[in-house]
């Protein structure tokens, strides 16, 4: 098995988003996400933390899930727009409210920049999360180089893995 | 199921003081969080029978990579564990953090989440407790870089 000294072209779901097809300033649309027990549970299980906050032993102890449970959404919303695989390269956010099971949370975001940098593309996206009552929980700015291979390299070939993903944890 | 009021958000002005966390607002610039480390494996990665950058060696080889790469915020986890740790509801709520995943985590690698504190300042009748945060593999090299924050009671 050789490893790759071209860029991919496109996967199992569609071409890859190339770097002059991103548009700065695009909004990604939103999305409705439901917090729930189960994905809370999924969540600590993925990050092996099982503190009582996230597990509250005490009767009539509320539950929250840890604040990286926002991770996805935004992900995912990028992915319904460009077919960005590439890698994840910068996360800022902060949490303003404890999310609890059973909270709907609506996620909005848009393209906030692109750059070429160490010969390789990148964009920069920007999202935050909202309750019903519209209060803001989270704020993020995610940074993805669309490519490990520098750009100097062409674009052929298909890849296994896809920027697109089910929309689930 | 254990809770006692209708779910939603909880703004930091709701929270109680035994919701905080193990570090007061007099904790010392330069003192070293407590470490949170683990040895990563492929099955953690493992979502259904997707093949991906992060269990598949030809995904990741068609990208250019020499092997599977964790997730990373399944590598950040650590430092997030380590602040929730440490700040409690203190983190949960007021928690920021900026990070730059440096180079990459194979997923057999070790890891080492470590942060010093650099600065505090009042916020909000809270002080917040800013930190250098970083991740190193078993070569000691930095794979995450960053800083991060959060509240504790009293200003």
């Amino acid at each position: 098995m050789s490893i790759a000294k071209t860029r991919v072209l496109e996967d199992s779901k569609g071409r890859r988003a190339a770097f002059e097809d991103i548009q700065v300033g695009q909004t990604l649309g939103e999305i409705e996400w439901r917090i729930t027990d189960e994905l809370i549970d999924l969540q600590c299980q993925l990050d092996q933390d099982f503190d009582p906050l996230f597990f509250p032993q005490d009767e009539g102890a509320r539950r929250i899930a840890p604040p990286q449970i926002t991770y996805r959404p935004p992900r995912w919303l990028i992915s319904r727009t460009y077919n960005v695989r590439g890698l994840f390269v910068r996360w800022e956010s902060e949490s303003f409210r404890a999310l609890e099971p059973d909270t709907t949370i609506t996620v909005s975001g848009s393209i906030v920049d692109k750059f070429i940098k160490k010969d390789r593309e990148f964009v920069v996206y920007q999202a935050e999360g909202k309750d019903v009552a519209g209060n803001l929980i989270f704020r993020t700015k995610r940074t993805h180089v669309l490519d490990f291979v520098e750009r100097n390299a062409p674009r052929e070939g298909a890849g296994i893995d896809s920027g697109i993903k089910a929309e689930k944890i | 199921m254990r809770r006692e009021k209708a779910p939603g958000s909880t703004p930091v002005s709701k929270l109680k003081k035994s919701d905080m966390s193990l570090i007061d607002k007099n904790v010392a610039v330069g003192h070293k969080l407590p470490t949170v480390a683990k040895k990563f494996r492929l099955e953690d990665f493992k979502r259904a029978d997707e093949k991906t950058i992060h269990t598949d060696y030809e995904a990741a080889a068609k990208e250019g990579l020499p092997a599977p790469v964790a997730i990373g915020p399944q590598v950040a986890a650590l430092l997030f564990r380590q602040f929730r740790l440490c700040f409690g509801m203190g983190w949960i709520v007021g928690g920021r953090f900026d990070l730059t995943f440096r180079k990459p985590v194979f997923v057999t690698d070790f890891c080492v989440a470590r942060s010093i504190v650099i600065k505090t300042e009042p916020e909000g009748g809270k002080v917040r407790v800013h930190c250098d945060v970083w991740v190193e593999n078993q070569k000691q090299d930095k794979v995450i870089v960053g800083t991060a924050s959060a509240l504790v009671e009293g200003a």
